[in-house]
């Protein structure tokens, strides 16, 4: 069972001590800079020589590798091959099986865009990875971000997991008083009532109790809030900022000048 | 002068045929320590609610009569500045996490943040509550791996921080152990000596004969009686309708009618009174 629901990992780096909107700008260079760079090889590129130095910076090594095993290049490999195999390009065809008959162009196609959803997605994981999010809620919120939508996504991350854990005790208890949930299809999905009731009306009354425990504590209140911690926002910090917007802005210049 | 103040207090929840609160009449002052009696279902926690502001501002639903605390009335105020002056913390310790924190030392800050309280004192004054309330060794631990025990804790601890100048308490020790409880009803009578007036809705009346100041008895929404908690705990009134009676009590009464227990001595509450009682 999940304490939390967060991926982020304790480490002190470079990257971890980064105000949360720097790294949000970086993500959001990277992607762009990867959508509108006119070159073919620059998420390739990215990937080598912005993705993978930042992993060591981090130092999220084996973490990073394990979700990108798992979910990152399953998912490209699987795009590859089905944008290689039915993007309808023609040219050079590269071999014929049955009907399937990959061309060149489709090929290098594919690799492109993979190179393309390799680099955002890992972006995105190595934000996840290295940024706590009661950082980015704090330093959003400061920034001017409504507290309301941190709360919304902060309690997210923590009830799930509780509910999660409540789904089970359920279970557990109707299965004490003979539920079948292990034979046939039909009754598996039978069994799901029993469940689902008392965890979203039990669910639904917690959220009266939730909603007056944080109004007693003046959830609402007009003053102006402050925080237990201090979020840094170095020089350094708004020097990259400027840098990967110029950068961004740049390949968008780039794009309509070269085409 | 009453910090609290109730006059003709009658509340019906919407979609409801009868008040949960009838004509109740009730001066709390400052610095005093009120306890609150009475089965389930008798309006406890619509008191609490009441006395804290959620009636009328969050539950809707009809509310006559006046309720004023420190002299503003409650009709005329809005909740957010309501909660400035008067702290609920109620029952279940799990629904009063707020989920926005991830540890305790967090989960106590969250009021301060609220109300901009400046980061050096927030820091000052959540070493205090919890230091107060005996949680200090949880600090750095995600308060969702906590006992229910301490998730109360916590839970006052969270209102406490806050420093009201009314706390309401509803049924806060109820997944406590007898240390906890007793540590619980230390606090309360070390705020109310700092001037913090307190309003406890409780079962354990053992607890509440020893530290309170005054016990009001509920029964069906209305205020069944009033007064010294011996008096109020003894008192046939209270006893017939069969709460807020404590072991000791009981003994007593029993012992009365076979002549073990005089009658003129009065009834004992508490362990030491039944003790010196039957000791004579």
């Amino acid at each position: 069972m999940h304490d939390r629901l967060s991926f982020y990992y304790y480490r002190d780096s470079l990257l971890h001590r980064l105000n949360p909107l720097t790294k949000i700008a970086l993500v959001f260079g990277l992607i762009l800079v990867s959508f509108v760079s006119p070159y073919y090889w620059t998420s390739h590129l990215l990937v080598l020589v912005v993705i993978i130095p930042l992993i060591f910076v981090g130092r999220i090594g084996r973490e990073y590798l394990n979700a990108a095993l798992r979910i990152i290049l399953p998912a490209t490999a699987f795009l590859f091959v089905m944008q290689a195999l039915f993007q309808p390009l023609e040219g050079e065809e590269l071999f014929r099986l049955w009907f399937l008959h990959p061309t060149l162009e489709s090929t290098l196609f594919a690799f492109r865009n993979a190179a393309r959803v390799f680099a955002i997605a890992s972006s995105f994981t190595i934000f996840l990875l290295t940024t706590h999010p009661r950082e980015l809620m704090t330093d959003l919120t400061r920034r001017g971000m409504p507290p309301q939508i941190a709360y919304v996504i902060i309690s997210t991350l923590q009830i799930l997991p509780q509910m999660q854990a409540k789904a089970q005790t359920i279970l557990a208890a109707q299965h004490s008083r003979g539920m079948d949930t292990q034979s046939t299809f039909l009754k598996r999905v039978g069994s799901l009532v029993p469940l689902v009731g008392p965890l979203v009306f039990g669910s639904l009354v917690e959220v009266e109790e939730r909603a007056i425990a944080i109004e007693a504590r003046g959830f609402t209140s007009s003053h102006v809030k402050t925080s237990l911690y201090d979020i840094p926002d170095t020089a350094l910090d708004r020097a990259l900022r400027w840098i990967f917007m110029g950068l961004a802005i740049l390949s968008m210049a780039l794009r309509i000048w070269l085409s | 002068m009453a910090i609290v103040n109730l006059q003709n207090v009658t509340y019906q929840y919407p979609l409801t045929d009868t008040p949960a609160l009838q004509n109740i009449n009730l001066q709390v002052n400052e610095g005093e320590f009120v306890a609150v009696i009475g089965p389930n279902g008798a309006g406890k926690s619509t008191l609490c609610y009441t006395l804290a502001g959620f009636v009328p501002h969050f539950f809707k639903g009809e509310l006559t009569g006046v309720v004023e605390v420190v002299g503003v009335e409650s009709h005329n105020s809005s909740l957010s500045e309501w909660v400035l002056n008067v702290g609920l913390a109620f029952q279940n310790p799990f629904n009063q996490i707020s989920g926005a924190k991830y540890t305790v030392f967090e989960e106590l800050a969250f009021g301060l943040e609220n109300i901009g309280i400046p980061r050096e004192e927030m820091k000052t004054r959540v070493e205090e509550a919890m230091e107060l309330t005996g949680i200090g060794d949880l600090a750095d631990r995600s308060p969702y791996s906590l006992s229910g025990g301490q998730q109360q804790r916590v839970a006052l601890a969270s209102i406490l921080v806050m420093q009201p100048k009314v706390l309401v308490l509803d049924e806060p020790t109820s997944q406590m152990d007898p240390i906890g409880t007793r540590e619980v009803f230390g606090v309360i009578r070390k705020m109310t000596e700092r001037g913090m007036t307190v309003i406890l809705a409780e079962h354990k009346v053992e607890w509440i004969a020893q530290f309170a100041d005054r016990v009001v008895a509920l029964y069906e929404g209305q205020i069944l009686t009033a007064g010294k908690p011996r008096e109020v705990l003894t008192s046939d009134l209270v006893i017939d309708k069969g709460f807020g009676v404590s072991r000791y009590t009981s003994v007593a009464r029993k012992a009365r009618k076979q002549g073990l227990w005089s009658g003129s001595k009065q009834l004992p509450v508490t362990l030491d009174e039944a003790i010196e009682g039957f000791g004579k």
